[in-house]
């Protein structure tokens, strides 16, 4: 039997949970597009926005300068992380890629460990998104309803920078051409620098707009680091359309398994992922250019 | 290997090893044995293989503790056959793709089996409890019994295994089986065009890795006398490939030492040094420079540092073998006195195409009917007829664009042709892939070189060699490669047909660009295909290694059927019986040598402008 | 596991080497059929009284004996895991200057126990079984410890107690919940002082049957590992017996969930009146905070079958206000009992706040130790076992208590209490009111009946 309020409320959950996936998924499926790597450090991203927008809270008390402060820091940590390192390993093979941005993911976490311990911090919602709102047929958190909102807007700014600006015209042809663009005369290490700090950036915002809801922790990133591989598995690497179908795909299936048991949402993800592979193996939105 | 298996319980402790802590490094050493096999030799990186440890680990744990089954060392191995199982099903999804993807995928698996085995299955696993209880393993001997239940027992028991692993491990990797998944790792492309089945021998290569990854899972249950349901995590994962990383890919011991290295800083950051937590942070930093400064990990650093230290002076390696030709000489002069240099030297007798089931066919032996190929709006190849008798040699030329190398990939069956049919010695084998049409008879040599970079010539023309006299795929992994019949003989005619005899112990890497490309024409040659094809062979080569390429090209062209595109036009001309002109992606006209260069139509849309200055 | 769980101790391993005959596939080419029985390699040494067991007397032979504690100091549980280490070294601090607290506990201990100084030393176990039971192996190889502690979670708990039975070392709990630790889990070299699920359950049930009336609807958050499932289980079985209750739905979620929302949405669907969280930990102060969120607190009356440490000052005294939890100690018990009183000073003075029931436990299970050790005279393992099972009564912080022989189980009182509201503290950390304290014997199941049978003593 099926409680149809509970589905619609569950349907609200994977919406906002799917937001969430599709905005650090994008970080993720663009950097990779355009660079060629796939960031492991992408979770550890997530979290850094987190702690860095919890600092700026601590100070100023405001959550708008938290969320600026977060994304920020976190491209700039991207900036310098891909003109120090990543740089380097453009020439070289996938699997050094993963394994220098896994070690490096693991340097980002325990660090803050280091700095800020274990404890989990928690950075309220500003006053106004409190308590809970009447969509007339159900009550939903204020601000989770408010956060699919903001996740939204970054949605949409990123696709302006992608679709509209001179930049994400580089980057939309990088993914589908590369030697293209190398051919285009364009300094392609700057535009890498900026894609990947944009990229980390996404999953900065993803982190600290989120705070208000799980509260932060060190180890935040890693399953949602694993929650956004489905997702791009699913959508199709390097897609950000693919990206944004693949978070939203990806709530929903998690929010409905869960109203019969949560034990097995993560198993459905797991299915939906191999019948894509199976039946679209570039994923729904990908094409079969990269690999 | 043995001797360091028996010393190391003597000496490690005097380093500050706990016992536990060695019987732990073998545990990991051997689990990572099975993953360098899969990630240094064969080139896949997994994030996944706590899903196998784990699997292993529970089945046998579940045996010995639940079920009470008596037989330790045979519930290990049931473990390690479930493992090898579940591996095989996991390596169905996540082969399908590749590099990241095939990364990410392993990444997810791994964690539905951790969630699975924590609650679905918690009857079985314990849950988060794991399953504790596990009985140490005993060895009757007649007269006694002897128990591994001391960490010196166990050592000997754990020490014993991981020399077996270790030396079925060295069987596979010098086996057929271990050198095509070497090519795979350094070409997949390549491999496959050869005619090795690379799904199926990464497969291999996967299940290998998870039966590996099982029976130590068995073994760390055996040791602790507990299954942890921690083997289950993503951390396990992370951790094996950071050892193995740390050690060296490749190297098969390098994930032992990598073990060795991580275990004695966790243990040594954490108890001599109280660092709690940050343990952790100073592992990453070391891994991550590790990754940054030392490609192959401490082994690899190790033996380059030897090589720096035995080797004082690098000879340097001088392109071709002649004396630089003096600048006095114009370039016919030039040319004349190659010519006739190369033609005095001795030449290898021919090979000749091995026969395959239609050897007698005679008459047509490739056959293109209406080929077409479109990317989009834009096409590139347009209703193509095109047929080749047995033993011609034939010519393709055109201009850039012409769609030249789309139809040579269509022929080889590397891209599917959007509309036409291909007949090769009277089969259609239009939607066939390129390994099978490889087995067929059927290859080419690329215009861009596509070696197996990290092997030596003589490994790169045995890995075409093997394609032909083992099929596409066989399991035979504990076989030696010299056993083999016919194959030494093979490898020796083809390198010398190719002139590179003299090099074939060298790395390709360290060859001049006319030996790449004689290289790249050898493997094409060592599968003994009786219809080659050619691209480019003399694209971007000195006119000596030139002249070189012709004089080879026609000695193999006896007795087998060759197409060749190029640019060069004089040297072609002189190869080949006919010549095929392609322009715009159809076929402009087609005729001989002679015929050819009087074309008027030729003359204009190709050799217009040369003719005209 | 049908038989029990003696597979660690040797004589089931015996037994497995006289059936592994047939291990051919050993591959050692060894194929004889059953070894006379008897004749063992192993260290039998010569027929003194007390042969060397696990670490005795290797570790009792210097100035110092040490202790191994592996506890949290990450994850879920850290913040617990911090104040259980408090508990131990402010008990060791005790131990080793013969304060008058300790003495009230174990009268025979002077300066140090049995003349020799106590050390503790300390891993980080992240909760997690595997690295509690690896940083204990290592602590028996390098300090030859004669004591081992920590749990904060039961799997763990479970883990150390098979690992302890093995090794032939003493292991005292740290905060450990489930049933299993005395039930089908226990073991011979393990002893529990906390209340468990059943205690819990049987202890809170009458008070929410009598607040909140009978025939009510209630939903269930339930961490998914054996803690949670035999804490709803006897929390449920008791209510649904004695109070007619119904469980509209149980919402299990895994160790270390971040977003309960999916959970939540359930059980604001549920029409559930009462929910008991069992989560603990951080889950714990999540799942409460969310539960807020989402309007399902006040709504709901929420319970806490099983107190967590730091709750209140975590979640704020206005969520926890009316709120019914089990608990093992509460500060405000030093009006009741002097040893109490004595503890929450001690402690105050040396931390500076007032401790939770995790720091109290960790407290007297060294102390009672520390009794058994010198009251047997002897750091012999049996004999201090076997004084423990003498089931002799002591003085404790929550009055007279004493050990069951036949599950290594404390029989001692359970603690109800009430959330006060923010304006009744007197303090700052005057959150909880008791209401209760029930004596233990009655809350407890039959020795036997949840599969205890306790394993050999050498």
């Amino acid at each position: 039997m099926i409680n149809w309020g509970n589905f619609i409320s569950q349907c609200f959950n994977g919406l906002v949970l799917g937001a969430l996936l599709a905005l650090i998924s994008s970080g993720l499926t663009i950097i990779y597009g355009t660079l060629g790597v796939l960031n492991l450090a992408h979770g550890a991203m997530f979290m850094l926005g987190g702690y860095a927008g919890w600092m700026a809270y601590h100070y100023t008390g405001s959550f708008i300068v938290a969320v600026i402060a977060g994304s920020l820091f976190v491209l700039v940590v991207g900036v310098v992380t891909e003109r120090l390192i990543i740089r380097s390993f453009y020439t070289r093979s996938h699997e050094d890629q993963l394994l220098v941005t896994f070690g490096l993911g693991i340097i980002f976490v325990e660090t803050v460990r280091f700095f800020f311990g274990s404890l989990s911090k928690a950075v309220p919602p500003p006053p106004p998104l409190l308590g809970i709102t009447s969509l007339g047929f159900m009550f939903y958190p204020t601000y989770r309803l408010a956060l699919l909102g903001i996740v939204a807007v970054a949605l949409l700014a990123l696709y302006f920078v992608l679709y509209r600006t001179r930049l994400g015209m580089i980057v939309r042809a990088g993914i589908e051409d590369s030697v293209m663009v190398d051919s285009l005369g364009i300094d392609v290490y700057r535009i890498f620098m900026l894609v990947f700090g944009i990229g980390a950036m996404a999953a900065g915002f993803a982190g600290i707009v989120n705070a208000p809801v799980v509260s932060i922790a060190p180890d935040v990133g890693e399953a949602i680091l694993v929650q956004t591989f489905v997702v791009v598995v699913i959508g199709g690497v390097g897609s950000f359309p693919g990206a944004v179908l693949g978070g939203l795909i990806a709530g929903e299936i998690i929010s409905i398994t869960s109203m019969f048991d949560p034990g097995y949402s993560y198993v459905m993800l797991f299915v939906a992922m191999t019948l894509v592979l199976v039946l679209r193996p570039h994923g729904l939105l990908g094409t079969a250019g990269r690999e | 290997m043995a001797a360091g298996l028996i010393a190391a319980p003597f000496i490690l402790p005097y380093l500050g090893f706990t016992p536990s802590t060695i019987n732990r490094i073998l545990v990991w050493g051997l689990f990572g044995i099975g993953f360098d096999i899969l990630f240094g030799f064969t080139g896949l990186l997994s994030f996944g293989q706590s899903a196998f440890f784990g699997t292993g680990g529970m089945v046998a744990a579940y045996l010995l503790t639940i079920v009470n089954f008596p037989y330790v060392v045979t519930a290990v191995f049931i473990g390690t056959i479930a493992a090898a199982l579940v591996g095989y099903l996991v390596g169905l999804i996540a082969l399908r793709r590749t590099g990241i993807y095939f990364a990410m995928i392993t990444v997810a698996i791994a964690e539905v089996f951790y969630f699975v085995e924590f609650s679905p299955l918690s009857a079985y696993t314990g849950g988060e409890n794991g399953l504790p209880g596990v009985p140490t393993p005993t060895l009757p001997l007649g007269f006694t019994t002897i128990q591994f239940n001391s960490d010196s027992s166990l050592y000997a028991f754990l020490a014993f295994w991981y020399f077996v692993g270790m030396v079925l491990a060295l069987r596979i990797v010098r086996s057929p089986v271990g050198a095509v998944l070497r090519a795979i790792r350094d070409n997949p492309l390549r491999a496959a065009a050869v005619g090795h089945n690379i799904h199926s021998y990464k497969l291999t290569a996967f299940v290998i890795a998870a039966a590996y990854a099982g029976f130590a899972g068995g073994l760390l249950g055996i040791m602790q006398g507990f299954m942890p349901p921690d083997a289950f995590t993503f951390d396990t994962s992370g951790q094996l490939v950071m050892q193995t990383a740390i050690g060296g890919a490749g190297t098969l011991f390098g994930p032992l030492v990598g073990a060795t290295v991580w275990l004695y800083l966790s243990d040594f950051l954490q108890t001599t040094l109280h660092l709690g937590a940050t343990w952790k942070l100073v592992l990453g930093v070391v891994f991550v420079l590790l990754v940054c400064f030392l490609r192959r990990g401490l082994i690899g650093g190790m033996s380059n540092l030897y090589a720096l230290v035995t080797r004082p002076v690098a000879t340097p390696i001088k392109p071709g073998q002649g004396a630089v030709p003096t600048p006095a000489m114009t370039v016919e002069e030039e040319q004349k006195a190659i010519a006739v240099e190369i033609a005095t030297a001795p030449v290898a007798a021919p090979m000749p195409a091995a026969h395959r089931q239609n050897g007698d066919f005679s008459g047509l032996i490739l056959e293109a009917m209406a080929l077409t190929k479109r990317y989009g709006g834009l096409v590139a190849n347009s209703a193509i007829d095109f047929s080749v008798r047995h033993g011609e040699r034939r010519g393709i030329i055109g201009p850039n664009g012409a769609g030249k190398t789309t139809f040579f990939k269509m022929l080889t069956c590397e891209i599917e042709p959007t509309s036409g049919r291909i007949m090769f010695e009277g089969r259609d084998i239009t939607g066939m892939n390129v390994t099978d049409v490889c087995q067929l008879g059927l290859t080419k040599s690329y215009q861009v070189n596509q070696l197996f970079t990290r092997l030596t010539v003589r490994e790169n023309v045995t890995i075409a060699a093997l394609a032909e006299l083992r099929g596409k795929f066989r399991l035979d992994l504990f076989r030696r490669l010299l056993k083999i019949p016919g194959l030494t003989e093979q490898v020796e005619h083809t390198l010398a047909l190719v002139n590179l005899t003299d090099r074939a112990e060298r790395p390709v890497a360290a060859l001049a660009y006319g030996e790449k490309r004689r290289l790249e024409v050898g493997l094409a040659l060592a599968s003994s295909p009786s219809l080659l094809l050619l691209d480019e062979p003399l694209a971007g080569m000195s006119p000596r290694e030139r002249v070189e390429m012709v004089k080879l090209l026609k000695s193999i062209g006896q007795g087998r059927t060759m197409i060749i595109i190029d640019h060069d036009m004089d040297s072609l001309f002189e190869l080949v019986e006919r010549v095929t002109v392609l322009q715009e992606g159809r076929v402009l006209v087609e005729g001989t040598p002679e015929e050819i260069k009087g074309n008027k139509a030729v003359q204009e849309a190709y050799l217009g402008g040369v003719v005209a200055a | 596991m049908s038989n029990g769980k003696t597979p660690f101790s040797k004589s089931l391993s015996r037994r497995h080497l006289l059936q592994q005959t047939a291990a051919t596939g050993l591959g050692l080419g060894v194929l004889s059929v059953g070894g006379p029985r008897g004749f063992e390699f192993v260290s039998s040494a010569a027929a003194e009284d007390q042969p060397p067991l696990g670490t005795w007397p290797a570790g009792s032979q210097g100035d110092t004996v040490n202790i191994g504690a592996a506890t949290p100091l990450t994850g879920t549980y850290a913040s617990s895991g911090e104040d259980e280490l408090k508990g131990w070294q402010l008990a060791v601090e005790h131990i080793n200057n013969g304060d008058p607290l300790l003495k009230k506990i174990a009268p025979k201990v002077t300066k140090g126990l049995l003349g020799k100084k106590v050390n503790l030393l300390v891993a980080d176990s992240g909760a997690k079984p595997n690295d509690a039971v690896q940083a204990e192996q290592t602590f028996i190889n390098q300090n030859k410890i004669i004591l081992m502690t920590g749990s904060t979670s039961s799997a763990v708990a479970v883990a150390l107690n098979h690992f302890a039975e093995r090794e032939k070392v003493l292991y005292v709990t740290g905060i450990s919940g489930s049933n299993d630790t005395t039930g089908k889990d226990c073991v011979r070299y393990s002893f529990r002082q906390n209340f468990y699920g059943e205690t819990a359950a049987n202890a809170i049930g009458p008070v929410l049957i009598k607040v909140f009336g009978k025939n009510r609807k209630a939903a269930w958050m339930t961490p998914d590992y054996t803690y949670g499932h035999t804490v709803t289980k006897s929390s449920f079985d008791y209510l649904s017996k004695n109070g007619g209750w119904t469980m509209v739905t149980n919402q299990v979620s895994p160790l270390g969930t971040q977003d309960f929302s999916q959970y939540l949405t359930n059980i604001a669907n549920s029409g559930a009146e009462i929910l008991l969280n069992v989560n603990w930990g951080r889950d714990a102060v999540l799942s409460i905070q969310q539960a807020k969120q989402f309007g399902i607190l006040p709504k709901m009356k929420l319970v806490i079958p099983y107190q967590i440490p730091f709750l209140a000052k975590e979640v704020g005294p206005e969520l926890t206000e009316g709120v019914y939890a089990a608990t093992d100690f509460w500060w405000t018990l030093e009006d009741k009992y002097p040893l109490a009183k004595m503890f929450v000073d001690a402690f105050y003075k040396k931390y500076n706040y007032r401790p939770e029931w995790g720091a109290n436990n960790s407290y007297m299970s060294f102390a009672i130790w520390a009794r058994m050790v010198s009251e047997a005279g002897t750091f012999y393992p049996p004999d201090v076992i076997k004084t423990y099972e003498k089931g002799e009564t002591f003085d404790s912080t929550v009055g007279p208590v004493h050990f069951r022989p036949q599950d290594h189980q404390l029989v001692r009182p359970v603690i109800i209490v009430r959330g006060k509201a923010p304006k009744a503290m007197k303090n700052n950390e005057d959150y909880w009111e008791v209401t209760e304290v029930d004596p233990g014997a009655p809350l407890m199941q039959k020795p036997d009946a949840f599969g205890c049978t306790l394993g050999d003593y050498t």
